[in-house]
């Protein structure tokens, strides 16, 4: 009898055995001599299954989960951008609070910010001082990327259950700011004083935001939802002259269409954007473009980057949200050339320059 | 005064006693070992089974440790797969591959899937309140309700009709600083029988884990860092504050007429506990979901010669809040998230079986629900007083059900029935369905059935704001089982019941929430769905000797559930692949060796791997949910005392201490403990 429960006992213990724990390291040297391109790879909100891909653009190769390979753990819950600054790359990870700045080699962490609501975008303004926006939380957070530490806040006037704040692009002392969800506004942040200085209301849920060669703001507005009681309208290009701090132009898109995913190509010359297809336009052209530069062809497209230095036009595709996804290259007249795997939902790129 | 205090109560409590003329539950004996009978005779098949695959929890492991939810006993006995989202956290039902919303789920009869999100939350369904479980799976669910595309379960309180004064109270304290309490009390004579039940459960939940998804630095003295760790970490936010209270009333009149009135009343305060990834401190963050339900159901029922009538009505009420707030760092809290739900669903029933002759069955079956629906989200926009987010919506539906049984021969059992489903303005197709059963021999029994089966969309599907789709179509499908069901006991010596069930279902049209570029998700009907598979069941008890007696349970399934719908473009890796977060194989046992009043009860479940991508990415490091094993054991003594009866219990969950996940990046216990002592009064002596 005993022996024949000591028997049943093994066996059940070894039916208990698993595999989780830790997971191996390992190592990476990226080329640094030539330009590298990082993928944002979302996850899915609360799975924790945020990655991070590094595509060489030289070998044509690409390297899933870089971060979790890497360092040995998950990058953590969606993952929102990326800035590199000071020979670090510095991940925003929305939903798990947190910012790691990653080398850029071997993609290790070298260091991490915590005490974030629900961080969105990095800006550095020198090496003691970079802005964090957020959601969720009205405010845009100080910190110090160099002692890692949050230093001070940027009130913004908006309250926490509305309160956004998304991209920041810098003119001179100036960082501007689209204020995106449940928001209609740009703030005008002076670097000196760390405070809002001015404030533009450009029409419903400004996504995006980057400038030109000429140093004009360019948004896009997608309009809100139907039955939003924020509002429902047209999605909007908006032309926004920096310096005065005023509108210049207004280009209306179809109604219920969700434009998104503005970049800016040829040194800032040329403003791409995606609106089912990718479509171009110059930043002097009076009216938007009629047919797109690519055309989606049965793909949803996710996300969009060009190469700063050969105009190459990088398309995310998250196919079906919940499975890996894969980035589609064109060339600048919109021709494809490749594709790569990459995680789950490419949602945002950031590129390395050759050092 | 304290002792005066004490010895008020213990008069109190003796005054009672007189009153008392009940056996206790162990009739004077408190062995764990029961008496085993023979199997029911074949003529005695009751027509309402023909072609049914149901299981029916056996009511030892319901009321095994009274603290679980129904989540456990389901996960424990049967093959279905639970997803829990944490210990305390959402627990999820499915059968057959399918989806949480796929299961219908009633409670003395009526239907208490939220409207609004088409499931059924099982950790909030107390087992201590549960009498009856029974499990109709994929169309014989239909014999109950429609859109139980998997199955449906089946949660019963009993009329006991114990004559006399009952009471019942358990204490429990466990590791998470969690405290037990239930409390039964019931008072019945020939006619009447009253009976009140409360369950309390309060925990901390604040289990430590060692975190695989973060990682910590050392540092030398010169702050270089020369190491690195995995922390362990603590489970926040994941307090819990559990009330329920379940009033029941039966009533038999002196012509066989029975009523009953059932009334539960639930108050729940959950937190909802944080991602292992996330790095927020917990102690600045309120993320809780907080319940307020009342569900009652009144019920007649009257047996006459030939036929069978029985009315239900009920009223559903649920206040749901889901708050997320944030500490300002002065101590203040600021809300970021204030949602509110508000339902109210009216019900009625009515049933009439017909027994023309013996062997024929007519059953006619009409359900109506009446839904309101409030949702909104308060803290979306604040430019009024008012709410401006959300939606209100009732809908009214309706289901019935037509159904003739019929024993042809002594081997054969032939039953079709047919169901119509309204929902709102529209009706569903007719859902058809056929059932044979056939007597192979008098232990062994074949089944085979063929149905369509149709679920209508949720009231979020439809309406949530943002992202309600009211465009969306039902799901619909077919589904065809065949099994073997094999009996066999000798009274007093031994029983065993075997099972192997083969099913195959189609599903079209499946609803999946995909997010947008706005920022909020939205439903579409995405997949066509090929569900099929194998679910065997084995049950028995042995009587080894007068004071020793083994029995047990174990489930085993096979669930391919494959997506089988259009591509979404040439890179779609899905098409062919098995849906996220539907385990391919699942399996439990339940044994139990009792001798005299000692049991020893081992559980143990298993599932494989469940994929957290559509395209089943194995090569992921850090999307895989590897299989999860546990193994839990419940030592449990039970001593006759002069005037009471006293049971010791002692459960160690996960005894192996195992580190595990069942939903990614959701922390799970390592080994804990829980001590129960029950007290029965004999109010006999």
């Amino acid at each position: 009898m005993k022996r024949h429960l000591l028997l049943l006992f093994t066996l059940l213990a070894a039916a208990s055995c698993m595999k989780y724990g830790p997971r191996e390291e390992e190592q990476f040297a990226a080329d640094l001599s030539h330009r590298g391109l990082f993928v944002l790879c979302e996850g899915n909100y609360m799975y924790g299954n945020a990655s991070l891909t590094y595509y060489d653009p030289e070998s044509k190769s690409a390297e899933n989960e870089i971060f979790a390979r890497s360092n040995a753990f998950p990058l953590g819950d969606v993952a929102q951008s990326m800035t590199i600054f000071d020979g670090l790359c510095w991940v925003v990870v929305n939903n798990s609070g947190v910012i790691f700045a990653i080398d850029p080699s071997t993609f290790r962490e070298v260091r991490r910010i915590t005490g974030f609501t629900s961080p969105r975008y990095i800006h550095f303004i020198d090496s003691h001082k970079a802005y964090v926006t957020q959601i969720w939380d009205p405010r845009i957070y100080i910190v110090d990327p160099s002692e890692c530490r949050i230093t001070g806040y940027i009130e913004t006037g908006m309250d926490f259950e509305t309160g956004s704040t998304e991209m920041m692009v810098q003119i001179g002392d100036y960082v501007y700011v689209n204020c995106w969800s449940y928001q209609n506004r740009i703030l005008k942040i002076d670097t000196r004083t760390d405070s809002v200085t001015q404030q533009l209301v450009v029409g419903i849920q400004p996504s995006s935001l980057v400038k030109d060669c000429n140093d004009k703001l360019w948004t896009i507005t997608d309009g809100g939802y139907e039955g939003s009681p924020y509002g429902y309208e047209r999605a909007t290009l908006v032309k926004i002259d920096a310096e005065s701090f005023a509108i210049e132009k207004t280009f209306y898109f179809e109604f219920g269409k969700t434009p998104r995913g503005l970049a800016t190509g040829d040194g800032g010359r040329t403003l791409y954007w995606i609106n089912d297809g990718v479509y171009k336009m110059q930043a002097e052209d009076e009216n938007l473009p009629a047919i797109p530069l690519v055309e989606p062809k049965g793909t949803i497209f996710y996300s969009l980057t060009i190469d700063p230095w050969n105009g190459d036009i990088y398309i995310g595709d998250a196919i079906d949200y919940t499975q890996n996804g894969v980035v589609m290259r064109y060339s600048a007249e919109g021709n494809l050339l490749d594709t790569f795997g990459a995680g789950i939902n490419p949602g945002n790129f950031c590129w390395r320059a050759a050092q | 005064m304290k002792t005066r205090r004490l010895a008020s109560i213990i008069a109190l409590f003796a005054a009672f006693l007189p009153l008392a003329g009940q056996e206790p539950w162990w009739n004077g004996d408190p062995s764990y070992v029961t008496q085993i009978t023979e199997s029911a005779v074949v003529a005695e098949r009751p027509l309402g089974e023909i072609g049914q695959h149901r299981t029916s929890i056996d009511s030892a492991a319901l009321q095994l440790t009274v603290s679980q939810s129904m989540a456990d006993i389901l996960t424990y006995n049967t093959s279905v797969f639970v997803k829990q989202y944490g210990r305390g956290s959402l627990a999820t039902v499915s059968f057959r591959g399918t989806a949480a919303s796929h299961t219908q789920v009633t409670w003395n009869g009526m239907k208490i899937n939220s409207p609004m999100l088409g499931m059924t939350d099982f950790s909030m369904i107390p087992s201590y309140f549960t009498d009856k479980a029974d499990m109709l799976h994929g169309s014989s669910s239909l014999a109950v309700t429609g859109g139980g595309l998997g199955g449906a379960v089946l949660l019963a309180t009993d009329n006991a009709q114990k004559e006399g004064l009952e009471l019942d109270a358990v204490a429990g304290y466990g590791s998470f600083g969690t405290f037990d309490g239930f409390l039964k009390v019931g008072y019945g004579t020939k006619r009447w029988h009253i009976r009140t039940r409360l369950a309390a459960t309060s925990s901390e939940n604040d289990f430590t884990y060692r975190n695989y998804n973060k990682k910590e630095y050392t540092y030398d003295d010169f702050g270089v860092p020369n190491g690195s760790y995995y922390p362990i970490d603590t489970n926040r936010c994941g307090s819990i504050r559990d009330l329920h209270l379940l009033q029941e009333a039966y009533y038999t009149t002196s012509g066989g007429d029975r009523l009953s009135l059932n009334a539960w009343w639930t108050r729940s305060i959950r937190g909802v506990p944080m991602l292992s990834v996330d790095y927020r401190p917990g102690n600045k963050y309120l993320n809780q979901q907080s319940e307020n339900t009342l569900r009652t159901v009144t019920g007649w029922n009257h047996t006459g010669k030939g036929y069978i009538l029985e009315a239900k009505a009920g009223w559903l009420h649920t206040k749901q809040a889901y708050d997320f707030s944030k500490d300002r760092g002065n101590g203040t809290m600021v809300s970021m998230v204030q949602s509110r739900s508000l339902i109210n669903t009216i019900y009625g029933q009515a049933e009439g079986k017909w027994f023309p002759v013996k062997q024929l069955m007519i059953n006619a079956q009409l359900a109506a629900y009446q839904h309101f629906v409030e949702s909104s989200d308060r803290n979306a926009i604040k430019e009024s007083d008012k709410v401006t987010i959300g939606y209100e919506q009732g809908r009214f539906e309706t289901s019935a059900y037509l159904s003739a049984k019929w024993n042809a021969t002594r081997r054969l059992g032939i039953a079709a029935a047919l169901r119509e489903e309204l929902y709102g303005d529209k009706f569903s197709p007719i859902i058809p369905v056929i059932n044979i059963d056939y007597l192979i021999t008098n232990s062994l029994t074949a089944k085979v059935s063929g149905s369509r089966n149709f679920r209508y969309p949720s009231l979020n599907d439809l309406y949530f704001l943002p992202g309600g789709n009211p465009d969306l179509k039902p799901e619909s499908g077919y589904s065809y089982d065949a099994g073997l069901f094999f009996s066999k006991s000798h009274e007093g010596r031994y029983s065993l019941d075997l099972s192997a069930n083969w099913f195959d279902s189609y599903i079209d049209n499946w609803i999946v929430w995909i997010p947008t570029f706005k920022g909020y998700w939205t439903p579409r009907n995405v997949l066509r769905v090929h569900a099929y598979g194998i679910e065997t069941r084995a049950s028995g008890k042995l009587q080894i000797s007068r004071d020793w007696q083994a029995s047990g349970s174990a489930n085993f399934a096979w669930t391919p559930s494959i997506n089988h719908g259009d591509p979404k473009d040439w890179a779609d890796e899905a098409i062919g692949k098995q849906l996220v977060y539907v385990p391919l194989f699942s399996g439990s046992s339940v044994a139990s060796l009792a001798y005299s009043s000692w049991r020893l009860t081992w559980k143990w479940c298993w599932y494989s791997e469940r994929y957290t991508t559509s395209d089943n990415d194995m090569a992921t490091k850090i999307g895989r949910v590897l299989p999860y094993i546990m193994n839990d054991i419940v030592l449990e003594k039970r001593f006759a005392l002069r005037y009471t009866g006293l049971s010791f219990k002692l459960a160690v969950n996960n005894i192996f201490n195992e580190e595990y996940e069942s939903v990614l990046s959701r922390p799970m216990p390592g080994r804990n403990i829980e001590f129960f002592i029950e007290i029965i009064p004999d109010f006999n002596k």
